[in-house]
This record gives structure tokens, C-alpha cells and sequence, in this order.
């Protein structure tokens, strides 16, 4: 199941820049939703305040789920990564010194078995071998087997951005927002993404909210768009109605 | 005529003791824990280990003699000859206050640290070991630059000298172990990976689930308190501390041990340190019959020191041996 974010009047500031001003959005649950906007519209900062990473000047992050409502203002990223938040990042960022497999596996909720008592006795066995196996089933479902045992390092900006985003389901993400998922990333590859994007969306039913500047690959996929511009939301609505609208267009051409 | 067994005696207690520092070191760095306080945490065990070897063992048998004159030096020595229950004890105890001391002292300095910013913590960690090093300096319940002086053998009741050191360099090379074990056991589990992943990219951790201020210092708190013991281990086999064995040098000393042997590889970061540790006890020992006059002999073994890290750095800069393969053994 998925579940719904709610951002209330959100305002992030830096020194006299308003990053954010006031931003509402609401995303149903089980939904994949774009958010657009021209460069230094405040999408990534939008993100950054979700997860964690600023905490908002004004405003309140909600997070909808079973029933249950969750105010993860002000909340660590970390925190909010186990309440089933998964992000991306423009430039993908991976362990470096680990590999897929690696990497897969340390977003995986090993509980106290990630502690040093537990690492000092060998108890933790069990629980890798139930991640490993995880990791290898997620990789296997996505094609991606052959890869499991590189380094970033050999991977293309492509199978990045997939690793990035398939990592979310090793701790059972139920939110996931992916920031530029198809930038630098060739079309037939951006097609395997938004394939993988509409696959998790359909079976766990995961609610996505992407960043996207290549309009046309992300409107193939998305059921609704929100258009940011000087941080500030300009429009929102169906994908069609969104960009057809006078002043999204204005904003992107800059008149 | 030289005495071979007891200068190799020396050598491999000198050996071990940098092998604990090493060995912590490596798991910190693994961690992505830039330690420049070393010192600190080992000067920390050391007095803390003297502190009680010394004033306990006068207060428990009613003497007022202070233990830095004279007479409470030879007292605290007739006391450890004649009472090993005693001598015993109070070296147990100051092995485990070392631990609890330098562990919950690097707990509680770096837990906020670790939550501004890990860059800060290397510099916080450096200017603590000098601060340190100057409380010590100018503390008089310390022995302000004379230190410590009549701390007691643990074994001096044996008759025999040669059998105390023995016993000791065994006591010291079980701890080497111990060191071993804990810090392979968490360099190789998950735990090791996240650490390692930490080290790499700290955000990317933290939104893996991780919290990683919180993980950070419970691992210095450990390899802290592990310092620690080496360093009540050195103050016990030395006999004797003062506050300039407790010099930012000695930290990058470690640091050049490490970094020769290959940093984050645990075989790598012992063969450094053996080599750097006998390098540099061996100059100690040998120099003074050379008798150079052009350079004082102190130096002159800072620059064979250097030398060996620039001639290993240059045929390997991976260092000698560096870490292979993946953190999962499955």
C-alpha cells in the first residue's frame, strides 16, 4: 500500500531567498506524480524539506497511511526513511566502495542486528542471508542480475538511476520521490525506468512523486503535475491541462 | 653485551601496544571517523590507569606519603613486591576504569560533534589531546611535568624480573587479540558496511535509515575505550608517565602506520605497524652508539621514519597491503 503526503504551506528561506513560499500539495495515495518547473524553482528544495534534509520554516509535511496520520515535520532523514520515505538524487549517489548488491543491502532494516553486540557475536547470519536473498529477487525482477556484483563505478547513468530507485523497495518505501530520474539517462533506458516506475506503482501500489525537466518522458507516466516556479506553485492538475496552461508555458519560455 | 631477549621482550610489548592503537584506528577510519585525539584517549587511560596505581594502593594501606616524593615511590614499590593480591587488583581495576573512562569520554565529546558535522570532529579530537596534555602539565594531583613516577609493576612480586615481563608481554598480546577480534568481527557484518557506506557518502547512509551521529559515536566510544586500556597498559608497563609522552605526534604516528599498511585493510594497518613500530624502536635503540654529532639522534629517527613512508608510498601507494573484495563473507 502507499501512502499520501500532504504538504501544508510550506516556506523554506535561505538568508533573503524564499526557496519555497507557502507550497500546498497534496498526493493521493498510489499515484505517480510529476512536479515540474523551470531551474531554481524550488522543486529539489520541496524535496529536500520531505525527507528531512531542511526543516521548514513554516508550514507542516503530513504523511497519510493505514489510517494513521504522521506530522514528520522536523523529523532526521533517517526517521523518515524508515516510516517508508525513498529518495533520489539529481546526480545518483551510491557507495562508491561497495557494490549493487552492497548498495541494495544497506537500505535494508536489519534492526539490532546492525548493532555491535550483534556484529561481535555473528548472530546477524540469518538476516543477511534473508537480505541478500531480497536484494538478489528485487535485482532479478528488474533485469538487473548481471550488474549485482559491479561497482558504480562501471555502471551507466541509466542502470544508476534504476539501483537508486530500486533500492527503496529493500526497506519497503511506500513513498518514493525521484529527483530527475531520466536526466542523462539515453530513451530507451528512460522508457525501462518509467516501465520500472509504473511496475512498482501498479503491484505494491507505492505512491511516486518524480522531478522532471524532460517533459515528454515524464508525462507518458504520470497521472497528475504540479508546476513550481520562483517557489511558489503556479498550476497543478491532469498532465495535458498542466502544460497547455498559459502560465506554465510562460514561465518555461520566460515572457 | 647486549641483551638480545630482553631488548626483543621490549620490542614486542612496544609492538603490541601500537598494534592496539592501529587496529582501533583502522575501524575508525573505516568508519569515516577522522580521530586526530588518539593521544588523547590513550594519555586519558594512562593517567587514569596511574591515578589509581599509585594513590589507591598508598590510601588502602594508610599511608599519608605522597606518591610523588621519595618515600611513597619506594613504599608503593615494597607494597607491590610484598602484596600481589593487591598488586593484582589495582592493575585489573585500572584496566577496566581506563576502558569506562576514555569510552564514555569520547561518547560524550563526540556525540554533538557528530550531529554539526563530521569534518569538525577531527579538529575537535586534535585540540582535546593538547588540552589534555597541558591539564596534565599543570595539575598538581597529576605531577604536573614530572608525572608519574612509582607506578607498580603488576608482577613485581615474582622473583624472577625476566618472568614479570614475560607475563606482561602475554597480557599484552591477549589484549592484542581481543582488539582483533572485535574490530574484524565489526569490520566484516553489516554493521561494517554501514559503517563503511558512512564513510563514503554520511547522507546517503542517513537516508538509508541509518542514524548516523548516534552510530559513529558508539564505535568511538568502543575503539576510545579499547585506547584507553592500551594506554593504562603503557603506563603499567613503563612504570613511569609524564605529560610530553602524550604529544599530537604520537597520533600521526598511528595515523603513518595505518596509512603505510593500506587504510581501511586490517592485515595492512598491522604489517604497517610492525614495520614503523621496529623502524623506530630500532633507531631508538641503535642511534645513540652511532653518536651522530651533525644531527641530533631524535631526529635522525624521525627522518629514517619518513623515509620508509616515502619509499612504500612510492612502490605502493595503495600501501602494503590493501583491503580486497567486499564487506559480506556470504
Amino acid at each position: 500500500m502507499g501512502v499520501k503526503l500532504i504538504v501544508e504551506k510550506v516556506t523554506k528561506r535561505f538568508g533573503g531567498v524564499v526557496a519555497l513560499n507557502r507550497v500546498s500539495i497534496n498526493v493521493p495515495s498510489s499515484l505517480v506524480v510529476g512536479l515540474i518547473g523551470p531551474n531554481g524553482s524550488g522543486k529539489t528544495t520541496l524535496f529536500n524539506v520531505v525527507t528531512g534534509y531542511y526543516t521548514p520554516d513554516e508550514g507542516r509535511v503530513l504523511i497519510e497511511g493505514s489510517g494513521r496520520v504522521v506530522d514528520i515535520t522536523g523529523w532526521n532523514p533517517n526517521r523518515i526513511s524508515r516510516l517508508g520515505v525513498a529518495r533520489t538524487f539529481q546526480i545518483p549517489r551510491l557507495i562508491p566502495s561497495l557494490t549493487v548488491l552492497e548498495n541494495m543491502l544497506l537500505f535494508y532494516d536489519y534492526g539490532s542486528c546492525a548493532s555491535i553486540t550483534c556484529s561481535l557475536r555473528r548472530k546477524w547470519v540469518d538476516v543477511e542471508e534473508a537480505a541478500v536473498a531480497r536484494a538478489m529477487s528485487i535485482l532479478r525482477e528488474f533485469g538487473l542480475e548481471s550488474i549485482a556484483h559491479k561497482r558504480p563505478a562501471e555502471l551507466s547513468a541509466g542502470h544508476l538511476k534504476l539501483v537508486e530507485t530500486l533500492r527503496g523497495l529493500m526497506s519497503d518505501a511506500k513513498l518514493f520521490m525521484l529527483d530527475e530520474p531520466f536526466a542523462g539517462v539515453e530513451s530507451w533506458m528512460a522508457r525501462k525506468l518509467t516501465d520500472t516506475i509504473r511496475k512498482i506503482n501498479r503491484e505494491k501500489g507505492s505512491t511516486f512523486v518524480v522531478i522532471e525537466h524532460r517533459i515528454t518522458e515524464l508525462l507518458e507516466g504520470v497521472d497528475y503535475v504540479y508546476v513550481l516556479h520562483n517557489g511558489s506553485l503556479l498550476a497543478e492538475g491532469k498532465p495535458d491541462e498542466a502544460v497547455s496552461d498559459e502560465r506554465v508555458i510562460k514561465a518555461y519560455l520566460g515572457k | 653485551m647486549i641483551d638480545v631477549l630482553g631488548f626483543l621482550i621490549t620490542l614486542t610489548t612496544y609492538i603490541g601496544i601500537y598494534l592496539v592503537l592501529s587496529l582501533t584506528l583502522t575501524l575508525e577510519v573505516s568508519s569515516g571517523i577522522t580521530n586526530f585525539g588518539k593521544v588523547a584517549f590513550y594519555g586519558l587511560g594512562a593517567y587514569t590507569g596511574a591515578l589509581i596505581g599509585t594513590y589507591l594502593p598508598l590510601a588502602i594501606t594508610g599511608s599519608r606519603a605522597s606518591p610523588f616524593d621519595v618515600n611513597g615511590i619506594q613504599l608503593l614499590y615494597t607494597i607491590s613486591k610484598s602484596n600481589p593480591v593487591l598488586d593484582l587488583s589495582v592493575f585489573l581495576l585500572s584496566l577496566a576504569a581506563g576502558f569506562a573512562v576514555s569510552a564514555l569520554f569520547g561518547l560524550l565529546l563526540t556525540y554533538p560533534i557528530h550531529r554539526v558535522g563530521s569534518a569538525l570532529v577531527g579538529f575537535t579530537l586534535l585540540s582535546t589531546g593538547e588540552v589534555l596534555r597541558l591539564f596534565y602539565l599543570n595539575t598538581e594531583p597529576l605531577g604536573e611535568s614530572k608525572g608519574f613516577m612509582g607506578i607498580p609493576n603488576p608482577f613485581a612480586w615474582l622473583p624472577q624480573a625476566r618472568g614479570a615481563e614475560a607475563l606482561y608481554l602475554i597480557i599484552v598480546w591477549c589484549f592484542v587479540g581481543l582488539t582483533y577480534f572485535i574490530v574484524s568481527r565489526i569490520m566484516n557484518s553489516p554493521l561494517g558496511r554501514i559503517l563503511k557506506g558512512m564513510r563514503d557518502d554520511e547522507l546517503v547512509a542517513l537516508y538509508a535509515g541509518w542514524p548516523t551521529p548516534l552510530i559513529k559515536s558508539k564505535v568511538l566510544a568502543l575503539t576510545s575505550g579499547l585506547t584507553g586500556v592500551a594506554g593504562v597498559l603503557w603506563a603499567y608497563y613503563f612504570t613511569s608517565i609524564n605529560p610530553n609522552m602524550f604529544t599530537p605526534s604520537l597520533t600521526f604516528n598511528i595515523w603513518a602506520m595505518v596509512i603505510l599498511g593500506g587504510i581501511d585493510s586490517i592485515v595492512g594497518g598491522v604489517l604497517g605497524t610492525v614495520l614503523l613500530a621496529s623502524v623506530d624502536y630500532a633507531a631508538r635503540f641503535v642511534i645513540p652508539f652511532i653518536g651522530t654529532t651533525l644531527v641530533t639522534p631524535d631526529y635522525l629517527r624521525w627522518i629514517i621514519v619518513g623515509l620508509v613512508m616515502l619509499v612504500v608510498l612510492l612502490k605502493k601507494p595503495e600501501g602494503l597491503a590493501p583491503r580486497r573484495g567486499g564487506v559480506s563473507k556470504l
